[in-house]
C-alpha cells in the first residue's frame, strides 16, 4: 500500500499547487499584451555611422535609459523598453494611440549643434534663382559634374523676402578630376548678368579658367558619415558641412561645431514676448562663456542651431550674448516645441536609431480580440468536455478534471510570473488545450487496449500508463524542439507564442504523467468505480 | 480480438494515398504560379496597414475610389465582416505595401489618406490599427522564420533518429513537408495573406504534424518484434489501425477550439486558425496515409525487416 500513499501525496501536492495558482489568479490581474489592451509598439534598430562594427553594450544601455526618460516626460504609464536578441530596441507604450508623437520624440537622436553659417547654396537653373533641391545636391555634388551654376550666398534662412543676397562663392566642377570646387566670387553684384549669360559652353569655359588661389575648398560626399563636407583644397581638412533642409530643400554651408547639446543646462518650450512659439535654451557655466566668446567674435554673422542635421533656426548675431540664453524659433506648434524640449532635456542619444516597425492597436480592437478569443476558448472547452465524456464515459470525467487543473495552472503561472498574454498567446493556449487532451486520449486508448486483453482494471491502468508514457514524452519533446527554435529565432509575437506553447506542453505533460496517473491508480483500486462502463465500454467484457 | 476496432487496409492502397497527396500539392503549386506567388503581407514586404472605422457602412468600391484618387490604386482593401454575406461594412483594413513605393508611406501621406476618407465617408475617432514595417526589417523577419524552420527540422530529425531509426526521422520530415506544402498551397490558391501569424501557425503545424506522426511510429516501433510472424507491411498497417481512434479523437478535440476561433475570431486570430485547421487535418491525414506507408515503401526498397 506504499504506492497508494505516493498517489495520495501527489494528488495533495497538485491540490496545493492549484490553490496557489487560484491565489495568484485572484490577486494578480493578468497582464495583457498591447494587442489585447491597446497601445503602441515601436521597434528601433541601432545604426552606427561608419561601418558595421558592434555597438557597445554601454551605449545601448545608455540609449535605453534616455528613451525611458523621454517616455516618462511624455507621461506614459507602465512603458516597457527592452532590447531583443538582435539588439533592436523594442518600446511598448500601453494606451498610446498616437504613434506619430511617440516616433517623433523617442527615436530622435537629438544631436544639438551650434555652428556659424557660411552661406546658402542657390542654383541657376533655367535662368531663374531657386533653392537647391535635396535630390539635386545628392545627385550633383559628388557625382554628376554637368550642373548649372551653383552659387554660395549669405544665409537666406534668416533673411526676410526682398532683401538681397550677396554672393560669396561659386561651386564649379573641375573638368579633369570632376571635383566640386568652391571658388571665391570675384564680381560682387554682377549676379544678374551672370544669370542671363549662363549656358553650358560658357560654364565649360569658366571651368577651365579656375585660378588656384581663388579656390576656398572642395565639397565631398563622405560615405561613412553620409555628410556633404567642405574640405580644405590643400590640406584636405574638414572645414565645414553642407546641411540640406528636408522641408525646403535649401542647402546651407556651416562651419565646424562650436557648442553642442552637452553645453545646455535647460530647454523650456513656451512663448516669447511677442507670442511666438519658441524653445528657450540656457547654457551651463562653461557654455555661457563659450557662447559669449562666439557671439562677440562673430557679430554680423548668422549662428545656426542645428538639431539632427536640420537647421532649426539661424539667428543673426547683433550683439555679444553674455547671459547664456538662446532660443529656437520658427516652430509650427506648441506640441512640436514640447517635443523639442523633451529631447533636448534628456540629451542626445549616443547612437542613431532607425525605425523598423511601428504598430498601434486601438483599445476597441484589442478588447474585441480578447473577448472573441475567450468565447472561442470556452466554447471549445465545453465541446471537448462533452466529447470526452460521451466517448470515454468515466475516464472522460477524469480528463475533465485534468483539463480544469491544466487551465488553472496555466493561468496561475501566467499571472504569477507576470507574463503578458498576447493574441498569438491565446492561439497558443487554445492549441495546447488540444494537446493536453491528446495526452489523455493516448492514455485512455492504451488502458482500453489492456482491458480488451482481459486484464484487471488495476493491471490495465498500470500497463496502459507505462505504454502511453513513452509516446507522450516523445511526441511532446518534438513540440518543445519546435517551440525552442521559435523562441530562439522568432521576433515579438512569435516569441510570445513560443512561450505559451512550451509552457502548455510542460504543464500538460506534468499533469498527465503525475496527477492523472495517480488519480487513475486510486480509482482503479476501488472495484465499484473501476468497471468496464467507467472505462468507456458499452458492452460487457464477457461478450 | 486485438484489432477489433478497426481493420482498414491503409498500406496496401498506399499508391492511391500517395497520388492524392501529390495531387493536392501539385494543385497548390499550380495555384502558386497562377496567382503569381504568395500574397505576402506587410510583415514581409514592408509597408503600412491601417484599420479604419467609418461613420456609416460602405462597400469596397467607395473606399477604392478614395484610394485611387490619391494614387494608391495598388492598396489592398479588406472589409471587416461580422457575417459572411454582407457587402458593406463600417470597418476596413487598408494595406499599402512598400513594394510599389520602395518605402512605407510617410506619416504625412497617411494623414492625407485619412483626411480624404474622413471628408468623403466620415471616419470615427482614432484608428483601430496602425502599423508600419520597414522593408529592411521584413527581410530580417523572413530570414528568422526560415532559420527557425530549418533549425527545428534539424532538431526533430536528430531526436527521432536517436529515439527511433533514421528512416523514421526521414519519413516524419517528409510528412511534415507534406503538411506545410498543403497549407501553403491552399494559402496560394485562396490568395490569403501570409504574415507573422501564418508563420507562427506553420511552425505549430510542424510541431503538431510531428506529434501525430510520432504516436503512430511509436506503435510501429513497439510492434516491430512481431515482424517475423506478420511481415513489416502488416505490422505497420496494424499499428496505424490501433492508433486510429486516438488519431481521430485528438484531431477532433484539437479542432474544436481552432475551428471556433476561425468562426468567431478577429482577423488576426482567423489568420492563425485557418492555417492551424488546414495543418491539423493534413497532419492527421499524413500520419495515417503518408508517413506510415513511406516506412513500408522504404523497407521494400532497402529491406531491413521481412516484407
Amino acid at each position: 500500500m506504499r504506492n497508494k500513499k505516493v498517489h495520495i501525496t501527489i494528488i495533495v501536492i497538485f491540490i496545493i499547487i492549484v490553490g496557489v495558482s487560484l491565489y495568484y489568479i485572484l490577486t494578480e490581474p493578468i497582464n495583457l499584451g498591447l494587442d489585447l489592451k491597446g497601445g503602441t509598439q515601436i521597434i528601433l534598430k541601432p545604426t552606427q555611422s561608419g561601418g558595421e562594427e558592434e555597438i557597445p553594450e554601454s551605449k545601448l544601455e545608455e540609449t535605453i535609459k534616455k528613451i525611458m526618460d523621454r517616455i516618462d516626460s511624455l507621461g506614459v504609464s507602465e512603458p516597457l523598453v527592452t532590447k531583443d536578441y538582435y539588439n533592436n530596441i523594442v518600446i511598448q507604450l500601453p494606451g498610446v494611440e498616437d504613434q506619430d508623437t511617440a516616433k517623433e520624440v523617442i527615436g530622435k537622436t537629438a544631436e544639438l549643434e551650434f555652428r556659424l553659417v557660411m552661406g546658402t547654396f542657390i542654383s541657376l537653373t533655367e535662368q531663374k534663382w531657386d533653392l537647391v533641391e535635396i535630390d539635386y545636391i545628392k545627385e550633383q555634388l559628388p557625382i554628376d559634374p554637368d550642373s548649372d551654376q551653383v552659387l554660395l550666398v549669405d544665409d537666406i534662412n534668416s533673411m526676410t523676402s526682398g532683401e538681397a543676397f550677396s554672393i560669396i562663392g561659386e561651386l564649379i566642377t573641375e573638368p579633369d578630376t570632376q571635383e566640386m570646387l568652391l571658388v571665391e566670387y570675384e564680381e560682387e553684384g554682377s549676379r544678374e548678368e551672370d544669370g542671363q549669360d549662363n549656358n553650358t559652353e560658357e560654364n565649360q569655359e569658366a571651368d577651365t579658367t579656375v585660378e588656384p588661389d581663388k579656390v576656398i575648398g572642395k565639397i565631398i560626399y563622405n560615405q561613412e558619415t553620409r555628410e556633404l563636407q567642405l574640405v580644405d583644397y590643400q590640406t584636405g581638412d574638414v572645414a565645414g558641412e553642407v546641411l540640406v533642409d528636408s522641408r525646403t530643400g535649401a542647402a546651407t554651408m556651416v562651419e565646424q561645431v562650436l557648442l553642442t547639446g552637452d553645453d545646455l543646462a535647460r530647454a523650456v518650450a513656451g512663448y516669447d514676448k511677442y507670442g511666438s512659439i519658441r524653445v528657450a535654451l540656457s547654457f551651463k557655466d562653461e557654455g555661457v562663456e563659450k557662447f559669449a566668446e562666439v557671439t562677440s567674435e562673430n557679430i554680423g554673422r548668422n549662428l545656426a542651431i542645428v538639431l539632427d542635421e536640420e537647421i532649426e533656426s539661424s539667428p543673426y548675431i547683433k550683439v555679444p550674448i553674455d547671459d547664456g540664453e538662446a532660443e529656437i524659433t520658427g516652430i509650427d506648434s506648441i506640441e512640436e516645441a514640447k517635443n523639442i524640449e523633451i529631447v533636448l532635456q534628456t540629451g542626445a542619444l549616443p547612437i542613431t536609431l532607425q525605425l523598423e516597425e511601428s504598430s498601434t492597436v486601438g483599445p476597441t480592437l484589442g478588447r474585441d480580440s480578447l473577448n472573441k478569443g475567450l468565447y472561442a476558448g470556452i466554447a471549445g472547452l465545453i465541446l471537448i468536455i462533452a466529447f470526452m465524456i460521451s466517448y470515454y464515459r468515466g475516464l472522460g470525467f477524469i480528463s475533465t478534471i485534468s483539463l480544469m487543473i491544466y487551465i488553472v495552472l496555466f493561468w496561475g503561472i501566467i499571472s504569477g510570473i507576470g507574463a503578458a498574454l498576447t493574441l498569438p498567446g491565446i492561439a497558443g493556449i487554445i492549441l495546447t488545450i488540444g494537446m493536453a487532451v491528446d495526452a489523455n486520449v493516448i492514455i485512455f486508448e492504451r488502458i482500453k487496449e489492456e482491458i480488451i486483453k482481459e486484464k484487471s482494471p488495476r493491471v490495465a491502468v498500470g500497463d496502459g500508463f507505462r505504454n502511453a508514457m513513452r509516446t507522450i514524452i516523445d511526441s511532446n519533446v518534438t513540440t518543445l524542439i519546435t517551440a525552442a527554435a521559435l523562441y530562439r529565432f522568432g521576433t515579438g509575437p512569435i516569441r510570445g507564442f513560443a512561450v505559451t506553447l512550451s509552457l502548455g506542453v510542460v504543464i500538460s505533460m506534468l499533469i498527465s504523467l503525475l496527477f492523472t496517473r495517480s488519480l487513475l491508480f486510486l480509482m482503479a483500486g476501488v472495484p465499484r468505480i473501476a468497471t468496464p462502463g467507467f472505462m468507456g465500454f458499452r458492452i460487457r467484457r464477457s461478450e | 480480438m486485438r484489432f477489433r476496432n478497426f481493420n482498414f487496409n491503409f498500406i496496401g492502397k498506399r499508391k492511391i494515398w500517395f497520388i492524392i497527396s501529390l495531387a493536392v500539392i501539385i494543385i497548390g503549386i499550380a495555384g502558386f504560379f497562377l496567382r503569381g506567388g504568395f500574397n505576402l503581407g506587410i510583415d514581409f514586404l514592408g509597408g503600412s496597414l491601417i484599420e479604419v472605422e467609418f461613420e456609416k457602412e460602405v462597400n469596397v468600391s467607395e473606399v477604392r475610389e478614395v484610394m485611387d484618387e490619391l494614387g494608391y490604386s495598388s492598396a489592398i482593401l479588406q472589409m471587416v465582416k461580422t457575417d459572411l454575406v454582407q457587402t458593406e461594412s463600417n470597418r476596413f483594413i487598408i494595406r499599402i505595401k512598400a513594394k510599389e513605393l520602395g518605402e512605407p508611406i510617410s506619416t504625412e501621406e497617411k494623414d492625407q489618406v485619412l483626411d480624404l476618407l474622413d471628408e468623403r465617408i466620415g471616419v470615427v475617432g482614432e484608428l483601430l490599427q496602425d502599423r508600419t514595417v520597414d522593408p529592411g526589417f521584413s527581410r530580417v523577419l523572413i530570414k528568422n522564420a526560415l532559420l527557425a524552420i530549418g533549425i527545428s527540422i534539424a532538431g526533430i530529425l536528430i531526436y527521432v533518429w536517436i529515439r527511433f531509426e533514421f528512416r523514421f526521422g526521414a519519413a516524419a520530415i517528409l510528412a511534415l513537408v507534406h503538411d506545410v506544402s498543403v497549407t501553403l498551397g491552399i494559402y496560394a490558391i485562396l490568395s490569403r495573406e501570409i504574415n507573422t501569424s501564418t508563420i507562427a501557425a506553420i511552425l505549430t503545424i510542424i510541431g503538431y504534424s510531428l506529434n501525430d506522426t510520432i504516436v503512430v511510429f511509436d506503435r510501429v516501433r513497439e510492434n516491430t518484434p512481431l515482424t517475423g510472424r506478420l511481415g513489416y507491411s502488416r505490422v505497420v498497417n496494424d499499428s496505424v489501425n490501433i492508433t486510429l481512434s486516438r488519431s481521430i479523437n485528438t484531431s477532433i478535440t484539437t479542432l474544436f477550439p481552432v475551428v471556433l476561433l476561425l468562426i468567431l475570431g478577429t482577423s488576426a486570430l482567423k489568420d492563425f486558425a485557418l492555417a492551424l485547421t488546414i495543418g491539423i487535418i493534413s497532419g492527421t491525414y499524413s500520419s495515417i496515409f503518408f508517413a506510415s506507408p513511406i516506412l513500408v515503401a522504404w523497407n521494400n526498397r532497402f529491406p531491413k525487416y521481412k516484407k
